[in-house]
């Protein structure tokens, strides 16, 4: 029996020279499946940008825009599809690649498998966690350049003012930001549930509520501006941009009242009203556009922070109980 | 027995080495006060009721489950020293598998994650059994996972392997297969093994120490071989309808009455009564005893037992 194995054996002696090692083969070989997807989603949603971009500079060209009015709608539902999709990834990378990356290993003990080898469980948990986040650090970066790259000249044009998510979110370093911080915290939470499909729910509704306390935050990054100008007159266009917080009415010595403070039947009831309180300006509140890439880097800034929190936490609790 | 007790030598002798350990979970304490030794190249049964603390003795053994007290070291290097991991083999109840690899991608996991591994050994070992190397793992049978776990264990040539009920889950061609694969391995590379299980026979027929575990303490420690003859079955006639107080004199493990009739397990600490019939019991027998026993009193063979730990010694 020894001889056909030494010969099968020597036969297969000379593997190919391998370019993965160690734990970088194990952790890349069990993910995949799922590492593909991610490739195949960064890849197609690239080309997806790059292909309505030149779309919309047909059309720009054709119409002899930035010289002539470009036409009312230059974007359609393709556009609104895109950031959609956008604004869904941290969500689903959080479900499908960190929710599972350690559960799925406690539910089926493979955990143990991988810690009773020659490497320490902290070693094991820090591949896992290095190339979960440098992937979906990899894709985010890349949707988010080009969508930026798309985004900025023709903002103008595009659906969504810059504040709201729909571009805020998925434009410079926000959303490779936002999807860190939810990819950890699935990971977070599937490290306590130790249940892939329990911790996949948990992380989903768990970000949901993150995207919804951020769109509560978003405005808060920087802060606020105060403009004011006569009540009769125009808004200077170079405010053409500014997103519009609040709006007051308000006198000369400075006291503010309510928009709707003199909203009265007739025209002669308000300018009474209005003359009676000495209201001589509107006064707007705003953010300036100017202030964007600063916002998005503060908040990056929060979320990165709250990443490593978690992250940390996750490699704390590994050495103190098993997986 | 020639290399019956005390390795000489360096506390590298000692394949394990338990001192005070004990471990505490919310519920209470799992496994407590645990002192014992077991020499290097044994094959060494864990024996014990379901709770007794044996897969968390093997958790703390492979670094899964960390003591609350006290110190355990395999060939003398300390388990929360990373330096351990290489040294030993873990085989659990379930044997967890990557189901999406190949055969042979699970053995690669084993060549990238062992700095000793030996591929020839453990692909020896799968093709011995005919499993295919290119058919995931997820599909094999329970026998051929089983198998496949096993040269995992040995391609990392560990110095002691810990084994968890590991023949449980197979049926008894698969389970005899399986024993001796291991008997062959492990008696070729002089590996220690630990193994534990509830089949008392599986355990006669491999094992030459034994470790017993109940409600969390050792009950015994030592060679299979000197454990059996330091008890005896002793049967009699009751005095009013209880054992006899001249029993008392001995270690009582365990005695039942029956009509007029007695019969105990002892632990004889000198010529024991003519009145009586003696005889020597099985092993088997004298397991079971100190299982439904568990307030015995503990029983070390020589150089099993630790200095400090005051249970007495045969």
């Amino acid at each position: 029996m020894s001889t056909t194995l030494t010969e099968a054996s020597t036969g297969r002696a000379t593997p190919r020279r391998r370019m993965v090692r160690g734990l970088n083969w194990l952790v890349l070989r069990q993910h995949r499946a799922t590492l593909l997807c991610l490739l195949a989603l960064t890849v197609l949603c690239s080309i997806w940008i790059v292909y309505q971009r030149a779309q919309l500079i047909d059309l720009l060209d054709a119409a002899g825009w930035p010289g002539k009015d470009a036409p009312p709608q230059v974007v359609g539902r393709q556009y609104s599809s895109l950031t959609t999709l956008l604004s869904a990834l941290p969500v689903v990378l959080a479900v499908f690649l960190g929710a599972p990356l350690i559960a799925a290993d406690s539910e089926q003990g493979t955990a143990q498998l991988a810690a009773t080898q020659s490497v320490t469980r902290r070693r094991w948990l820090v591949a896992k966690l290095g190339w979960c986040f440098a992937a979906t650090l990899v894709s985010c970066v890349v949707l988010s350049a080009l969508f930026t790259w798309w985004w900025t000249p023709y903002r103008s044009l595009l659906s969504f003012s810059w504040m709201e998510a729909e571009s805020f979110d998925n434009t410079g370093p926000v959303l490779p930001a936002l999807a860190l911080f939810l990819t950890a915290a699935g990971v977070t939470i599937g490290v306590l549930v130790r249940r892939v499909l329990p911790a996949m729910v948990v992380t989903f509704v768990f970000a949901v509520a993150v995207e919804t306390a951020w769109g509560l935050m978003r405005t808060h990054l920087a802060p606020s501006h105060v403009f004011t100008y006569p009540l009769d007159g125009e808004l200077p266009a170079r405010f053409a941009e500014s997103y519009e917080l609040d709006r007051w009415i308000g006198s000369a010595d400075g006291t503010l009242y309510g928009w709707g403070t003199c909203t009265e039947a007739t025209e002669k009831a308000q300018n009474a009203c209005l003359s009676e309180r000495g209201i001589v300006n509107s006064v707007m509140e705003y953010l300036d556009y100017d202030q964007m890439a600063a916002m998005q880097w503060t908040g990056a800034g929060v979320l990165l922070a709250g990443t490593a929190v978690l992250t940390a936490f996750v490699v704390w609790r590994s050495a103190r109980r098993p997986l | 027995m020639a290399q019956t007790s005390t390795p000489t030598g360096s506390g590298g002798a000692w394949a394990v080495e338990a001192r005070g350990l004990g471990k505490r979970y919310r519920r209470g304490w799992a496994l407590r006060d645990c002192s014992f030794r077991l020499p290097a190249g044994r094959i060494c049964g864990l024996v014990g009721p379901n709770g007794a603390g044996k897969s968390t003795l093997l958790g703390m053994a492979t670094r899964q489950v960390n003591p609350t007290e006290g110190e355990l070291s395999l060939f003398g290097v300390p388990v929360s020293d990373p330096k351990v991991m290489p040294r030993f083999a873990f085989l659990g109840q379930d044997k967890p598998m990557y189901k999406r690899f190949s055969v042979a991608e699970t053995l690669r996991m084993g060549a990238e994650l062992n700095p000793g591994w030996d591929m020839a050994a453990a692909e020896r070992i799968v093709r011995a059994g005919d499993v295919p190397p290119h058919a995931a793992v997820g599909t094999l049978s329970g026998g051929q996972r089983t198998r496949v776990a096993f040269a995992l264990a040995f391609g990392k040539r560990p110095d002691l392997l810990l084994l968890d009920e590991p023949m449980s889950d197979l049926d008894p061609l698969a389970r005899d297969e399986m024993s001796t694969l291991l008997m062959a391995e492990a008696v070729e590379r002089g590996t220690t093994v630990v193994m534990s299980s509830h089949m008392l026979t599986e355990l006669e027929d491999m094992c030459d120490y034994l470790l017993v575990l109940a409600q969390g303490k050792v009950r015994m420690a030592g060679d299979a071989d000197a454990l059996v003859p330091a008890h005896a079955l002793v049967t009699g006639v009751t005095e009013d309808g209880a054992p006899p107080a001249a029993l008392t004199r001995h270690t009582v493990i365990e005695s039942r009455v029956q009509g007029r009739q007695f019969q105990a397990m002892v632990r004889p600490s000198g010529p024991l009564s003519d009145a009586w019939q003696v005889s020597e019991p099985s092993l088997e027998e004298v397991l079971l005893a100190h299982l439904r026993s568990p307030d015995a009193p503990a029983l070390y063979t020589p150089g099993t037992g630790i200095e400090s730990e005051e249970a007495r010694t045969v």
